[in-house]
C-alpha cells in the first residue's frame, strides 16, 4: 500500500499519463485511468453487507484490509453473470478510499494520447453515460474510458452518503 | 527572526510548544486554585511553571511570550513575598496571561514566531504591571524596593532584572549536560541510599552504623552540590549534614526522632534533582524555610545560655573539653558558676527545647518519588503500532486454526501456539494500554472553563472532581472534550439557579456540580450532576410540539423519551441566547460526538433537585468478545458482553401478536424477537423458531432475543470498520477478519434493541388495551 502511494504520487507523471487498464465488460471494452488502480485479484469470497444498493455486493478482506466491492456490471444495469476464473476485482484508490470494481475480464494496459480521446456522446438517454470520461481510440477499436470518480461516488451512492448526513 | 528556520530549529519549537501547552494546561487549575486559597505551594508551582516558560520562550527568542511570562512572575514574585495581596483580579489578568500564551503558541506553531503578538502582549504586560502598581499604591510601603526593580524592568523587559531570576544564571554557566546528566544520576542514588538509611534508623535509633553511612552519603552529595553550584541544595545538605554529626556525636536534638524531618528535606532534594534533570535551575521552593526547619532541629548548646548566664566564656570551653560529668555540674564544682546560675541555665535549655519540638511540627510527609520517565511518541507511530498488533492477532488466528492443520496429531505445535497465543494476547493488552491517558487533563481543563462562566453567570458554584485517574483512549478523552464543555455550559447556565433563587429554594447558596469518571459495565461512565433546578418538561415538550417534533400533545412519552429530546439539532427551550449557551447547536454535538465513539447517554432529572447527565462510553475501540454465530451462510459477530444466556426456544414459549410480531417468554419477560435473517437477508436453515437457538441480549437496559441457526463459537475479535465508502449500516458496528481470511461483521446489538423496543411497546398497548 504505502509503495503504491509513493508511486502514483512521486512517479514522474509522464509514464502514468494516457495509460489506461482495459477490461471487458459484456462484450464491451472499458479503460480507466491506471494512476488510480492499486492491483488487480481474482474473485474472493465477498461477505454481504445489509442495507446496501444492489451493486454494492459486500466486503473483502485484502491482506487485513477490508475492501468494499462493486459489481460495475450491476452498476451500469446490465444482467448478472455468474463469476468465474476469468472474473476480476480490481482494486481502486481515490482519496483514500479503496475500492474493488469486479469486471468480466481485463485485458491490458493501453496507450491512448489524448488526441485520440473523444468526448463522451450525450446522445443515449440510458443514465450509464454519466460514469464516461471519454471514447478512447486504438486503431479501429473503441474503448469506453470511464471517469472512476464518477462511477464510485455519483448517483446512488452519493444519496447513500446524503442520508447517512441527515 | 525572518531567518529560514532548518527542521531541527523547527523540531525544537514544536517541542517547545507542546511543552508550553502542557504547562499552561498545569496553569490555568493552580491559578483558579489560587484563587480560593492562596497557598504558597500553589503559587509557587504557578511561579515555576511561568519561570519555566518564560526561559524556553526566552532561549528560543519568542519576545513577546517571555515579556508576558515574565511580568506575571513579576506580579506573582511580589504576592509570593507578601508585598503586595492578592486579588480577584489578579486572577483574572493571570488566567488572561494563559490566553495569551495559549494564542501565542498557536502562532508560533504556524509561524514559528511570535511577531505579530505585539499588541496583546504590550496590553497584558501593561496590565500586569499596573495591577503591580495599583496594589503597591495601596499596600505596604516596603514595596519600595521591589517598585525600583519593577521600573527597571519596565525599560528593559527582557533582561532578567528579578535578583532570584539572575541568580540561576550563574551556576549553569560552565556545566555541560553530560555532566549535568551524571551529577542527577549521582544525585538520585546518593539520595535513595540516604532514604534507606534514615528508614532503617528511624526504626532502630540505637544503631550508629547507619548515621555514618547517611553521613557519608549526605556529605557526598553536597560536595557534588558545591561543584555544580547548586547552592541551594548545597545549604540545605549542609544543614542536614549538621544534624547528622550532631547525632553522631550523641548529643541532644531538638525532636526525638529528627528521622521525618531529615526525609522530608530529602524529599526537597529529590524534587530539585528533579528539576535539575528537567533542565531547570536548582531553586528550591520555600527554600529560607526549609534551612529554618533543619536549624530548629539543633538544640542550642548549653554552653550559650551559661554565657547568657554571665559565665566566662574560656571556662565553659574548659569544662566542655574536660567534659565527662554534666557541663553545669563542673562548672559549678570549678566555681566559675553558681548553682542557680546553672540551674537556670538548664531549665532555659530544657525550655527551649520544649519550645522547639512544638515548633517543629511533624512534617507531613509528601513522597517525591524519582522522577518518572516519559518519552513523547507521534501519535500516527503508536496508532501503526497498534494496528500492527491487531494484524497480529488476526495472522496468529489463521495460523493456529489453519484449515490445513485439521485432523493432524499435532501436540508441540499447539503447544506452542498456545504459548504464541497468550503472548499476543498480553501484546495487546500492552499495546492498548499506552494509548490509554488519564481523565485528570481533561477534568483539570473543566475548572477554568467552569470559573469563567460561573465568574460570567454571575452564579456562585463548586466544581467536585470524582475519579481524576480513570483511564481512558487518548482518541476518545479527545472526542469527549466538547461534549463536557458543553454539558457543563449548560448545566452552569440553566441548572444551576442565580444564588438568591436558589437561598430562595432552601438551598446552599453556592451549587454544585460533580464531575466523575468511573468504571462500569465495560464502559467508563462520565458522569456530570449538578444540584441545580432540574430539566423543564413541560417547557421542553412545548418546544418540541412547536417545532414539530412529535406527534399530538406528548402524554404518551417517557420521561425518558422527553429528555432525549434535548439532543435535537437546534433545540433550545432557552427564552434568550447568553453568551454561554441558548443557541441549541450545543447538546447536538455532544450526541454526534458520543456516537463517533460508540458511547451513549443517559440523561436523569429531577425537577428542583438537578440533572444528572452520564455519558457511557465503551473502554476499547478496537478488540472485543465476540461469540461467532451463523444464520444460513452467513457468519456474524455478537459482542459477548451484551449477551445474557442463549437456548432453544419450546413453542410454548412464542406468542405471536395480531401484528405478526414475535415474543418470547423468558422466565416472566416477554422479549421480543428479532430474527437475524431477515436484517441480513439471507436463507436460514429453517424459518421455524424451535429449529435455530434464541440468544438473549442486553443494549440500556432493555433486552430481546436474536433468532439464529447456531452458535459456533467464541473469539477474541479486532473491530475494523467497514470502509467509509460504505459508511454506517444499521444493525452493524463493524466487522472483523476470521481466522480463515474471511470478513466477519459484528452486530450492533444498540441498533437492534431500538427496533426490538418498538414491537415490544406496541404488544403492550394492546395488552394494555384488552
Amino acid at each position: 500500500m504505502a509503495e503504491n502511494t509513493t508511486l502514483s504520487n512521486f512517479e514522474d507523471e509522464d509514464t502514468q499519463k494516457d495509460k489506461y487498464l482495459t477490461f471487458h465488460l459484456a462484450g464491451e471494452d472499458y479503460g480507466i485511468e491506471i494512476q488510480y488502480v492499486i492491483e488487480i485479484i481474482g474473485i474472493q469470497n465477498i461477505t454481504d453487507v445489509p442495507d446496501m444498493p444492489a451493486f454494492i455486493r459486500g466486503v473483502i478482506n485484502l491482506r487485513g484490509k477490508v475492501v468494499p466491492i462493486m459489481d460495475v456490471r450491476a452498476r451500469f444495469g446490465m444482467p448478472d453473470r455468474a463469476y468465474d476464473d476469468r472474473t476480476c476485482i480490481i482494486v481502486v484508490n481515490i482519496d483514500t478510499t479503496e475500492v474493488g470494481l469486479v469486471v468480466d475480464e481485463v485485458s491490458e494496459v493501453a496507450d491512448i494520447p489524448e488526441n485520440n480521446v473523444e468526448p463522451a456522446p450525450r446522445t443515449s438517454k440510458k443514465h450509464g453515460d454519466s460514469y464516461i470520461q471519454g471514447m478512447g481510440k486504438i486503431n479501429k477499436e473503441v474503448k469506453i474510458l470511464l471517469d472512476v470518480h464518477k462511477l464510485l461516488f455519483s448517483g446512488e451512492m452519493q444519496e447513500l452518503a446524503a442520508s447517512l448526513e441527515e | 527572526m525572518s531567518m529560514p528556520l532548518d527542521d531541527d530549529q523547527i523540531e525544537i519549537i514544536q517541542e517547545f510548544a507542546t511543552e508550553s501547552r502542557d504547562m499552561i494546561e498545569q496553569l490555568e487549575p493552580a491559578i483558579i486554585e489560587l484563587g480560593q486559597n492562596s497557598e504558597p505551594e500553589t503559587i509557587n508551582s504557578i511561579f515555576r511553571l511561568f519561570h519555566s516558560m518564560k526561559g524556553s520562550a526566552g532561549f528560543l527568542e519568542f519576545d513577546h511570550m517571555t515579556r508576558v511570562a515574565h511580568a506575571a512572575e513579576n506580579l506573582l514574585d511580589m504576592i509570593r513575598n507578601g508585598e503586595i495581596e492578592l486579588v480577584s483580579n489578579h486572577v483574572t489578568l493571570l488566567c488572561a496571561a494563559c490566553d495569551f500564551a495559549k494564542e501565542a503558541l498557536d502562532m508560533v506553531e504556524s509561524d514559528y514566531n511570535d511577531d505579530a503578538m505585539v499588541a496583546p502582549a504590550d496590553d497584558i504586560s501593561e496590565k500586569l504591571h499596573q495591577a503591580i502598581e495599583l496594589a503597591k499604591d495601596s499596600g505596604e510601603p516596603q514595596a519600595e524596593e521591589a517598585k525600583e526593580d519593577a521600573t527597571t524592568k519596565k525599560e528593559d523587559p527582557i533582561i532578567q532584572a528579578s535578583p532570584s531570576a539572575a541568580e540561576d544564571d550563574f551556576p549553569q554557566l560552565e556545566i555541560t549536560d553530560e555532566m549535568r546528566l551524571s551529577f542527577v544520576q549521582e544525585g538520585n542514588e546518593l539520595l535513595q541510599n540516604m532514604e534507606q538509611g534514615l528508614l532503617s534508623w528511624g526504626e532502630n535509633q540505637d544503631d550508629k552504623e547507619f548515621i555514618g553511612d547517611i553521613f557519608r552519603n549526605i556529605h557526598s552529595f553536597k560536595g557534588n552540590c558545591g561543584f555544580f553550584g547548586f547552592s541551594e541544595i548545597e545549604k540545605i545538605s549542609h544543614q542536614m549534614e549538621n544534624i547528622l554529626d550532631r547525632v553522631k556525636s550523641g548529643s541532644k536534638l531538638a525532636v526525638d526522632n529528627p528521622a521525618d524531618q531529615l526525609l522530608a528535606s530529602l524529599d526537597v532534594l529529590q524534587q530539585a534533582v528533579n528539576n535539575i534533570s528537567d533542565g531547570k535551575d536548582d531553586r528550591v521552593e520555600n527554600f529560607a524555610q526549609h534551612v529554618s526547619d533543619l536549624q530548629i532541629l539543633i538544640a542550642p548548646l548549653l554552653g550559650d545560655f551559661l554565657v547568657e548566664e554571665g559565665v566566662q566564656e574560656q571556662a565553659i570551653f574548659h569544662a566542655v573539653e574536660t567534659q565527662k560529668k554534666p557541663v553545669g555540674e563542673i562548672l559549678v564544682q570549678q566555681e566559675s558558676a553558681s548553682t542557680e546560675q546553672v540551674n537556670s541555665a538548664l531549665k532555659k535549655q530544657q525550655d527551649n527545647i520544649n519550645k522547639t519540638k512544638a515548633a517543629a511540627k511533624p512534617v507531613a510527609r509528601t513522597k517525591t518519588s524519582a522522577k518518572r520517565q516519559d518519552i513523547r511518541v507521534e501519535l500516527g507511530k503508536l496508532d501503526s503500532l497498534i494496528n500492527l498488533i491487531g494484524e497480529l492477532v488476526i495472522a496468529e488466528n489463521m495460523l493456529i486454526h489453519n484449515p490445513d492443520l485439521k485432523g493432524l496429531q499435532l501436540e508441540n505445535f499447539n503447544k506452542a501456539g498456545q504459548h504464541m497465543s497468550k503472548l499476543v494476547r498480553e501484546l495487546q493488552e500492552m499495546a492498548m494500554t499506552i494509548r490509554m491517558i488519564p481523565v485528570s487533563g481533561l477534568f483539570r481543563r473543566m475548572i477554568r472553563l467552569v470559573h469563567d462562566i460561573s465568574v460570567k453567570a454571575g452564579k456562585k458554584v463548586e466544581l467536585e472532581l470524582i475519579g481524576e485517574d480513570t483511564e481512558m483512549d487518548k482518541t476518545v478523552i479527545e472526542t469527549i472534550t466538547d461534549p463536557l464543555v458543553h454539558l457543563l455550559r449548560n448545566s452552569l447556565d440553566h441548572g444551576l439557579e442565580p444564588p438568591d433563587e436558589r437561598l430562595a429554594a432552601g438551598k446552599d447558596e453556592k451549587g454544585t456540580v460533580k464531575l466523575s469518571a468511573r468504571h462500569e459495565e465495560g464502559e467508563v461512565w462520565v458522569t456530570i450532576e449538578d444540584n441545580g433546578r432540574g430539566l423543564n418538561k413541560e417547557k421542553i415538550l412545548e418546544k418540541a410540539i412547536s417545532k414539530g417534533l412529535i406527534e399530538g400533545d406528548g402524554s404518551d412519552l417517557t420521561d425518558k423519551q422527553i429528555n432525549n429530546m434535548i439532543f435535537a439539532p437546534g433545540f433550545s427551550t432557552a427564552a434568550t441566547i447568553t453568551d454561554i449557551s441558548g443557541r441549541g447547536v450545543g447538546m447536538d454535538v455532544v450526541k454526534k460526538n458520543l456516537e463517533k465513539i460508540k458511547g451513549k447517554i443517559d440523561i436523569y432529572s429531577t425537577p428542583g433537585q438537578g440533572s444528572k447527565i452520564i455519558l457511557r462510553i465503551p473502554l476499547t475501540l478496537a478488540i472485543i468478545d465476540g461469540m461467532i454465530v451463523r444464520v444460513g451462510t452467513a457468519t456474524c459477530i455478537v459482542p459477548t458482553l451484551s449477551m445474557l444466556e442463549a437456548f432453544r426456544p419450546v413453542m410454548d414459549q412464542i406468542t405471536i401478536t395480531p401484528d405478526g410480531d414475535e415474543l418470547a417468554q423468558v422466565r416472566d419477560n416477554f422479549l421480543p424477537i428479532v430474527r437475524l435473517h431477515e436484517i441480513l437477508g439471507k436463507k436460514p436453515d429453517s424459518h421455524d423458531l424451535a429449529d435455530g437457538i434464541l440468544i438473549v441480549l442486553e443494549s440500556q437496559e432493555s433486552r430481546f432475543c436474536l433468532f439464529i441457526d447456531e452458535i459456533l463459537g467464541q473469539q477474541q475479535t479486532v473491530i475494523k470498520g467497514l470502509s467509509d465508502f460504505i459508511g454506517n449500516v444499521p444493525g452493524v458496528s463493524g466487522c472483523t477478519i476470521l481466522g480463515d481470511g474471511g470478513v466477519c461483521l459484528i452486530l450492533d446489538v444498540g441498533t437492534l434493541v431500538d427496533s426490538a423496543e418498538s414491537k415490544k411497546l406496541k404488544f403492550e398497548d394492546q395488552k394494555n388495551n384488552i
